[in-house]
């Protein structure tokens, strides 16, 4: 790791304005930073310590607004959150199954949203990959048996993150502050799928920060389930994962949110699945459909193309899995 | 009197013939039924609370004054020339203290010159090119980017079929073949075997490469007093490193001390002196300060060995009644950059059934990719997974049950030697296992519809394991009572220590706990061998007996004459003297220190030789109960049971941790644990803990296992032979059975993640429902 200077800075204001120097970098639980330091992938100059914000670590709940969760909150108290767990389980679930306890304990979720990507290119700092400002994607050619089967172009690494596809089918927004201005957007518009003028998988800018995350009322009778296929056990990125929140009405889907993880640079929503879905009784055809449909347009590089059948099979039994709960 | 006698020792596979040096008279070994007190007891670890309160000093503990951080420049390229090499950068940076290239130091030939410590040619990424000490790491990290380096690149291969081609690469003068040509293997005509079989099978099987991933990474901290080296060191072999650090720097024996106490684990990959020793040292030399070099965990899984990939081309033929009559073999495995000898994937096809045809050839091919080095059980991991998996192939060819396919062809004999094994507990660990694992029930408990289907498998195993001369010990006794074992072995990790005391205490007739053992320095020690090929207690129990009953004898005398009795008229148990006609025991501390001047008896032993007609060797049998998920490809592993003998146990303890530990780590390798390579580079692209993924604790199912508990009467005074490699060595193919029990279809290479098992659905029934 290369020398720096470590800022605890005294107010959200002040480590906005921290930030607008060239070469600084925000460092929440450090879980992600750091290492990407010791590999000497990146080496800011500065870090603004964002720790120090006791004021972005809160979980607020009523009932107009839902959820706001402080950016600096941890996966750990996300998990193990009674209202969380209750009210939108499908949030504590995904949280549950991220990394390790001891990385549940550091990690944000403002943190977790901004990570980096996992591809093995990217972090290997003798590969100066696109995203890092090259000219090639390794991958595409490569190893790339966890990369993405949507969008793979130019970069066809996957955005690692559990906890972004539950937001997403929570219809969940953040709120970014920066030095002239703040506002919230939803998660469908913050994450973006990179290009050369923005190599990243955020719109957020060097000088922002989330500071909170929103999670909506979810209308009435409402259901939602993370599921997460993984070559280990416990403490390994997604190969695929789902998560799916529907509102009921009695057995019929009123509306359905339906997320990919692992398959696209971006947590991937599918418009045309839940559509399939929407003021259905869940059978296992429509099921079927909604899973092909949610693969529509897939394409496997050489070494990835279980992840479309996964994938499938994952959305299928999602689905079956909260319509039986319906039942009940 | 010292005599010089030959043996046959068998390490890793291979065999060799041997001249050692033998002192004292053997012991007869325990009987069977020999009434033990110590040795076979659960005899918690007597280093236990050291290791866990943090007491222990490993290598990367060690902090001497003044000393200084060493970091090492490595090839980012699979094959090149160092054109030029300027360090002047480096050098100018405040605390950098010595930068060490090819150009400053001498050529120091390793592994009888197949390379040089530093060279310019760079045979794979991560290959050493220039060496820095500096005031702290960091320093020396950030030195290492100051020093540019113009390379030229060179061709390179990384398959090694590819590579056995003469059209490839060639890495080194003599080309990619070790040895020129593979090596072969022939009892009986398999060619005309199999084209009379009843029925044949063939198949292609490929195996990962694997990383050991010590928790204590390969390292060495290295200090000069005047020309006296003292060398802490991260190694299974202290006389070894001792040997290759005196020839490499032209030292005498007796100037390089070694040292290793406390091991944070080896696995086969710290058999010598690395690279990283002879550098700390030559620059320890070079600035007159005591050098510290640890590997990183990144260098740890570039350069510090693994456990070759290999290619494997099997057939077997048999009649139908399921004797098997065939077994031909081709394989291929990839060496690495640097190696001297190749590993035996063909052993388990030549040794595990009765064949009358059988033929293997291994090519081992030098590639240009890390160096391997043994990994427990080398080659018989990798023979194993697809060996085993053959026989399930062919048993299901044959309608015929697997395990009764094993046992048609079960033999007495060893099939090479023709000599009878010395003890054989297969037969009983398959009966056990397959009780404890429900085998001849598992028809009922198999799930074969829905998503979840449930599957059993198993799979047999054989070894080495004697272990063997030269091995000596010393038995200190002290004028207290108290006794010091003396040897130069090391503990790995193992519970060498323990099972030592517990030997010695044995043959004394003292309390455990006045029994302490000193190892893990070579100028303290006397020679043992490396700890490895399952040979350490093997090899050094049996020495320990014998110096241990040589102290007791010299202690007896002495007693019989200070109590002026016949030395037939005592007897040593718990430490006490029981002497005929005294009505109480005596304390040893009254007969000795009270009534003599201050004396120390100093007892030897040595290992003597192995059996001449027997052949001494491990076996065991693993069973496996697994679920898998047809839609994500993910596995369930809910039961493993593993049954073994290797001959006497002496601590069911450290013996349950050898097989718990190995079972997990061959899981490992049957699911999850891969180093992959880039293809168009050469580049390895995990070399961490979180893309190379080891097992965690959920990934680990019930364990049950047991030993075949039995003394074998040829292979040593102890009857026990070694057990640190078997429990790895079935694992992967009994799990890789029980999945093609559940799925209906074989994986065939490894490891058996996901991708693959929806893959090979893909084919089958199951998966065309869904894909
Ligand atoms: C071995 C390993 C396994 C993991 N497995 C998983 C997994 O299975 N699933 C999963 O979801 N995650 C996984 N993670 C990622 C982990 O969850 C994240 O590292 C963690 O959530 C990041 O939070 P942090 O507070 O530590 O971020 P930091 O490391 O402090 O920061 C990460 C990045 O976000 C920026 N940042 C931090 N906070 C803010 C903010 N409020 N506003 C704007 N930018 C900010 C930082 O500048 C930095 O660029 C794993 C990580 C590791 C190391």
């Amino acid at each position: 790791m290369r020398n720096f200077e470590h800022i605890t800075p005294p107010d959200l204001e002040s480590a906005v304005d921290l930030l607008s120097e060239r070469g600084t970098k925000s460092i929440a639980g450090g879980t992600d930073l750091l290492p990407e330091m010791k590999s000497r992938l990146r080496s800011p100059r500065r870090l603004v310590n964002l720790k120090a914000l006791e004021e972005l670590r809160y979980l607020k709940h009523n009932a107009r607004k839902g959820f706001q969760i402080g950016a600096l909150t941890t996966l750990a108290e996300i998990e193990s959150n009674e209202l969380i767990r209750e009210k939108i389980p499908i949030l504590a679930q995904a949280a549950s199954v991220a990394a390790s306890p001891q990385l549940r304990n550091m990690g944000t979720i403002g943190g977790n949203l901004c990570q980096s990507v996992r591809c093995w290119y990217y972090r290997a700092p003798e590969f100066k990959c696109w995203l890092k400002g090259g000219d090639t994607c390794y991958a595409i050619e490569g190893e790339n048996k966890f990369h993405a089967i949507l969008e793979s172009s130019p970069c066809c690494a996957v955005h690692p993150s559990d906890l972004a596809p539950a937001l997403m089918a929570l219809g969940a927004s953040v709120h970014i502050t920066g030095t002239d201005e703040e506002g919230t957007v939803s998660l469908e518009e913050f994450f973006v799928r990179p290009k050369a003028s923005n190599r990243q998988m955020t719109i957020l800018g060097a000088n922002e920060l989330i500071t909170e995350v929103q999670v909506p009322m979810l209308d009435g009778d409402s259901s939602g389930i993370y599921l997460k296929a993984m070559d280990r056990k416990v403490w390994a990125f997604a190969l695929v994962s789902v998560a799916v929140q529907v509102s009921w009405d009695k057995e019929r889907v009123k509306g359905a949110r339906i997320v990919l993880g692992g398959v696209a640079p971006i947590p991937w929503r599918v418009p045309a699945a839940e559509e399939i879905v929407r003021d259905q009784a869940i059978t296992e055809e429509i099921a079927t459909s909604a899973s092909e449909a949610a693969l529509e347009g897939a394409q496997p590089l050489r070494d990835n193309g279980y992840k479309i059948a996964l994938a499938k099979a994952l959305v299928k039994r999602a689905l079956m899995t909260l319509a039986e709960r319906a039942k009940k | 009197m010292a005599r010089v006698v030959k043996t046959k020792t068998e390490f890793e596979g291979n065999f060799f013939e041997q001249y050692i040096v033998i002192e004292g008279d053997e012991l007869t070994p325990w009987a069977a039924d020999e009434k033990l007190e110590k040795v076979g007891k659960c005899t918690p670890r007597v280093d236990g609370s050291e290791r866990v309160t943090g007491d222990a000093k490993y290598t990367y503990d060690i902090q001497l004054a003044g000393m200084l951080y060493g970091r090492i420049l490595r090839s980012p390229y699979p094959h090149a020339r160092i054109k030029s090499l300027d360090t002047r950068a480096a050098e100018k940076l405040h605390g950098v203290r010595a930068v060490l290239t090819h150009k400053n130091i001498p050529q120091i030939p390793l592994r009888m010159g197949q390379h040089f410590l530093l060279e310019p040619t760079l045979r794979y990424a991560g290959d050493e090119v220039a060496f820095i000490v500096a005031d702290d790491e960091e320093i020396a990290e950030d030195a290492l980017e100051l020093i540019e380096v113009d390379y030229q690149e060179l061709p390179f291969v990384i398959d090694p079929e590819e590579a056995s081609q003469p059209s490839s690469p060639q890495i080194h003068l003599n080309g990619n073949v070790l040895n020129g040509k593979p090596e072969e293997y022939e009892r009986g005509d398999a060619e005309k075997a199999l084209r009379e079989a009843d029925v044949t099978i063939e198949a292609r099987f490929t195996t990962q490469v694997a990383l050991h991933n010590s928790l204590e990474t390969h390292g060495s901290v290295c200090a000069w007093e005047g020309d006296s080296l003292t060398v802490w060191d991260s190694t299974q072999h202290i006389y070894g490193v001792r040997a290759g650090v005196a020839q490499a720097l032209g030292l005498p024996l007796n100037k390089v001390r070694v040292i290793k106490k406390y091991m944070g684990g080896g696995f086969g990959s710290k058999n010598g002196a690395g690279k990283y020793t002879l550098l700390a040292a030559l620059a320890a030399k070079k600035v007159g300060r005591p050098v510290h070099m640890m590997l990183t965990r990144k260098e740890e899984n570039l350069a510090a060995g693994n456990r070759n990939n290999t290619i494997q081309y099997l057939r077997l033929g048999a009649k139908r009644d399921g004797t098997l009559t065939a077994i031909y073999l081709r394989s291929y495995a990839g060496l690495g950059a640097y190696s001297l000898w190749g590993t035996s994937p063909g052993g388990p096809a030549r040794q595990l059934y009765a064949c009358p045809n059988v033929k293997t050839i291994q090519y081992s091919v030098f590639t240009n990719t890390g160096p391997m080095a043994a990994f427990r059980a080398p080659g018989y991991v990798e023979g194993t997974f697809s060996f085993e998996q053959a026989i399930d192939m062919l048993a299901q060819k044959l309608h015929m049950d697997p395990l009764e396919l094993r046992l048609k062809n079960y033999i007495d004999t060893n099939p090479m030697s023709g000599m009878p094994y010395s003890t054989k507990g297969l037969r009983e660990a398959y009966e056990r296992g397959a009780k404890l694992i429900g085998w001849r029930e598992r028809k009922s408990k198999k799930i074969t519809q829905g998503t979840q289907r449930r599957g059993f498998g198993m799979a047999s195993q054989i070894w080495g394991g004697s272990g063997g001369p030269p091995a000596y010990a010393l038995c200190k006794l002290n004028n207290d009572g108290s006794a010091t074992i003396i040897t130069g072995t090391q503990d790995i990790g193992t519970g060498t220590k323990t099972v030592l005391a517990q030997i010695a205490a044995e043959e004394l007739g003292f309390p455990i706990e006045r029994v302490s053992v000193e190892l893990g320095d070579t100028q303290d020690g006397v020679y043992s061998p490396l700890s490895a090929g399952s040979m350490t207690l093997p090899s050094v129990g049996p020495a320990v007996r014998v110096a241990a009953h040589d102290a007791k004898e010299q202690l007896l005398s002495i007693a019989a004459q200070v109590l002026e009795k016949p030395k037939d008229q005592i007897k040593l148990k718990d430490g006490l003297l029981h002497v005929q006609g005294l009505e109480k025991p005596v304390e040893l501390k009254e007969v000795l220190a009270m009534k003599l001047q201050n004396f120390m008896i100093i007892g030897k032993g040595a290992r003597g030789p192995n059996p001449e007609k027997y052949s001494v060797n491990t076996f065991g049998a693993q069973f496996a109960d697994v679920t898998v998920d047809t839609e994500t490809g993910e596995v369930l592993i809910n039961k493993i049971v593993a049954v073994h003998e290797s001959g006497r146990v002496i601590n069911p303890l450290t013996i349950g941790s050898q097989i718990e530990g190995g079972v997990i780590q061959g899981l490992g390798f049957a699911l999850t644990e891969e180093r992959v390579l880039d293809r168009h580079t050469g580049l390895v692209l995990n070399p961490n803990l979180e893309e190379y993924k080891v097992p965690t604790a959920l990934d680990v199912p019930e364990i049950e296992h047991e030993m075949i508990d039995r003394a074998d009467p040829y292979a040593n005074n102890l009857g026990a032979k070694g057990v640190g490699e078997p429990p790895i060595i079935p694992t992967a193919a009994a799990i890789a059975n029980a999945i093609s029990d559940a799925i209906g279809v074989h994986v065939t290479d490894g490891p058996i993640t996901p991708d693959k098992i929806l893959k090979a659905l893909n084919k089958t029934q199951i998966g065309g429902n869904h894909a």
